[in-house]
């Protein structure tokens, strides 16, 4: 018995350091199936399939329900049959833990070959520690590399370089449901539109039974905090941060918050602003029982996929006030391709990462994945076969004099996280906007 | 002969020890060093410390002068005494209900417990729904009964005022009602089969000598189940400091107005969506305590009893 139960017991030992061993072998069998840089395919133009594949590790925001994946699968396909090489697609949904992640997998030595990012602060750590590579450097190995792009619009980081090749951009504006509008007599805001003029209409919409402002408070303040802050400042001057809640810039701000509350004490946000879900106020809007929406490009495929009637709908302006006109808005290119230093020195993922970025960037492919973003390209996105609500924006952006980035990106997001969440407070009174503003600050 | 193979000690040492090393690398080497990370300021997940606080138990100040952790501290005891008497209490009641009918006692074994094989967020998403503001089952079924005030614009547009399950003045209700659902089961398990280990013969006897139904519960069932009944308040207490999923699924961060926090998701909101991980340190350890320290007191005070 004594022997069996020995027996029994060694078995189980040498099955469970076998187990442990079996997770090795991947990674022993890895490098050959990375094909050496000398067969791997050109970078202005993907060759024919190399001899041998090389696997390349990339991470980009177009996963999930992201509008853009079924162009960007249909890039990685494209890539995967020109040059024979295989991408292990790592994509994932844009939000902070997914930045977080980007930034651990850099950490921690596990970071992609190719990295689809934010170009802003949020890229700085991994910039500053040296784990990407400078387009300055790729050039001088292949002169064409993003030749296509106009390098102005490309974003510089701290240290005067540009790393990143820039994709579509985005931009924010509001959104007006035509038919409450219509319902309550009031017309689609134009790019003289006012402040003044947009209270009048708020209190129009309110009396008819609506809501004005489709937003949710408790959770995407943002937008509005955006063109707030610009209405009560310039253009210009939107990218500014306050040293202290007293300077010009800090009073910029609070004047912004107060504006807060004057909507929120007028009653222009829903009943249940300050617990509703984004989801839940954007769907009021969709169903016709709010009139505004501040948003961003990348809702128009929300409501091309949901709205009943995409005629009911158009890109309008968010009102102007102060020295700030309704055809000043938020946008910009915030997010670009990084080859990772880890593979620039990997001679057999050299070329092919480079050939990805060129591809996927490349003025045909882009124009896949635009509809009414701006882009780099020297030549311009050829979009095809825009949707009403899609014309809508390209017809107001055509309108569009001037646009800052957001300001919020400059911000921690410590301090971005304590600055909108203490909005509810402001607006509800338990907070003045000065110390929120100062309390955020402080976090910066 | 069974006695013998236990006399060699070494095979049974030698399979401690692989359990014993997973434990080190994942649970006591990471909450050592979550406490060193409560004094070191640490700006982002996976990114090193930049030295220490200043002064470097700043954090554990901040944790007792922090407004929005004692709302989450208010509000966890709120969820652990809520605990103690509507999940064990309705568990106990329904158990005994059970254990007193002959036929269907499998079914509503089953259907009790149903709502523990669910995911948390799932039935976070099916609460959402039930307790929506506009158009909710809860809000449809008052709007049926005429329990909400209407109004007719002069432009005939029929204006609801829909009731907010979520504001301040009913969140509590929101939050805690689904966590006590979801878990009775849990404890109605435990409790019937403590049911089912007292002798019929007692019972017997007892109704022999006259005993009626209220009289058998109080004088048997109730002091035999004691220990059973430690054990779930025990379990209940301590599992109470968790809770995490379903009110984030519900209230994300701090609805409504920063007062629906728990020490669960103000930990995980300052840790992954502020990006302050040193402070949610603080916080995780300041769970930690409280688990210690309340399991501590719930065993002196619902201590076993050595003669059951």
């Amino acid at each position: 018995m004594k022997r069996i139960l020995a027996l029994i017991l060694a078995v189980l030992m040498v099955f469970a350091l076998c187990a442990c061993g079996q997770a090795q072998a991947p990674a022993a069998e890895a490098p050959a199936a990375e094909a050496p840089a000398a067969e791997a395919p050109a970078a202005e133009e993907p060759a024919a399939p190399a001899a041998e594949s090389v696997t390349l590790n990339v991470v980009t925001s177009y996963g999930g329900d992201d509008g853009n994946r079924a162009n960007f699968e249909a890039a990685v396909k494209a890539y995967e049959e020109a040059t024979g090489n295989k991408v292990n697609d790592g994509s994932a949904t844009s939000n902070e833990e997914w930045k977080a992640k980007v930034l651990t997998d850099f950490e921690t030595g596990s970071e992609p070959d190719v990295l689809f990012y934010f170009t802003n602060a949020d890229a700085e750590p991994f910039i500053s520690s040296g784990k990407v590579v400078s387009i300055e450097e790729i050039r001088a190995e292949y002169p064409d590399y993003a030749t296509n792009m106009k390098d102005s619009m490309m974003a510089v980081a701290s240290d005067g370089k540009q790393y990143a090749v820039p994709s579509s951009g985005y931009w924010e504006n509001m959104f007006v449901n035509k038919k409450v509008l219509e319902d309550c007599g009031v017309a689609v805001p134009g790019p003289d539109y006012t402040w003044d003029q947009f209270l009048a209409d708020c209190q129009t919409i309110k009396d008819a039974g609506y809501t004005p402002i489709a937003c949710s408070l408790f959770e995407v303040p943002h937008y509005w905090f955006e063109f707030l802050v610009m209405n009560n400042g310039t253009v210009e001057n939107h990218l500014d941060i306050p040293a202290s809640v007293d300077d010009e810039t800090g009073a910029k701000w609070v004047a912004a918050l107060n504006d807060f509350k004057a909507l929120y004490d007028a009653g222009f946000f829903p009943e249940n602003t300050l617990t509703a879900s984004d989801a839940e106020t954007v769907e009021m809007f969709n169903q016709g029982e709010a009139a505004f929406l501040i948003d961003g490009s990348w809702k128009v495929g929300y409501f091309t996929g949901n709205a009943a009637d995409l005629n009911d709908f158009a890109i309008a302006y968010v009102p102007g006030k102060g020295e700030r006109s309704a055809s000043e808005a938020i946008g910009g290119i915030s997010m670009g391709y990084f080859i990772t230093r880890k593979a620039w020195d990997d001679p057999a993922k050299r070329a092919a990462a480079v050939a990805f970025v060129s591809l996927l960037t490349s003025d045909e492919v882009l124009s896949t994945f635009v509809t009414t973003e701006v882009t780099a390209l020297v030549n311009g996105a050829k979009p095809a076969g825009l949707n009403p609500l899609q014309q809508s924006a390209a017809d107001t952006n055509a309108n569009i004099t001037a646009i800052a980035g957001a300001v919020q990106d400059l911000l921690t997001a410590e301090a971005r996280g304590d600055l909108f969440s203490n909005i509810q407070n402001v607006v509800t009174g338990k907070m003045t906007p000065e110390d929120a503003v100062a309390s955020a600050l402080a976090l910066n | 002969m069974n006695s013998m193979i236990y006399k060699k000690k070494t095979p049974l040492l030698l399979f401690l020890v692989p359990a014993f090393l997973f434990l080190a690398a994942f649970l006591f080497y990471p909450f050592v060093q979550n406490i060193i990370n409560t004094f070191m300021k640490i700006g982002g997940l996976g990114r090193a410390a930049e030295g220490l606080n200043t002064p470097w138990y700043e954090n554990y100040i901040r944790l007792f002068t922090d407004p929005y952790m004692r709302v989450a501290m208010k509000n966890t005891l709120v969820l652990i005494l809520c605990t103690i008497v509507f999940q064990v209490g309705i568990a106990l009641i329904l158990a005994l209900l059970v254990d007193g009918i002959r036929v269907g006692a499998q079914f509503f074994r089953t259907v009790y417990f149903f709502p523990i094989v669910i995911s948390a967020t799932a039935l976070g998403l099916m609460f959402n729904l039930i307790f929506l503001y506009k158009g909710g089952m809860v809000n449809q079924l008052l709007l049926s009964l005429g329990q909400l005030e209407t109004d007719v614009r002069p432009n005939g547009k029929v204006i609801v005022y829909w009731l907010d399950w979520k504001d301040q003045a009913h969140f509590l209700f929101t939050m805690l009602m689904p966590v006590m659902w979801q878990y009775v089961g849990f404890y109605f398990v435990i409790i019937v089969t403590g049911l089912n280990n007292i002798s019929p013969d007692l019972f017997e006897a007892a109704a022999l000598d006259g005993a009626d139904g209220w009289n058998r519960t109080r004088y048997i069932t109730l002091p035999l189940l004691r220990n059973v009944l430690c054990t779930c308040l025990v379990l209940a207490i301590t599992g109470a400091l968790k809770v995490f999923d379903l009110p984030w699924v519900m209230f994300g961060a701090g609805m409504p107005e920063n007062q629906g926090w728990l020490t669960g998701t103000y930990m995980y909101d300052q840790t992954f969506n502020k990006m302050n991980v040193d402070y949610g340190s603080t916080i995780a350890v300041l769970i930690v305590v409280l688990g210690v320290v309340l399991s501590n007191i719930s065993n002196r005070v619902f201590k076993p009893s050595e003669d059951l």
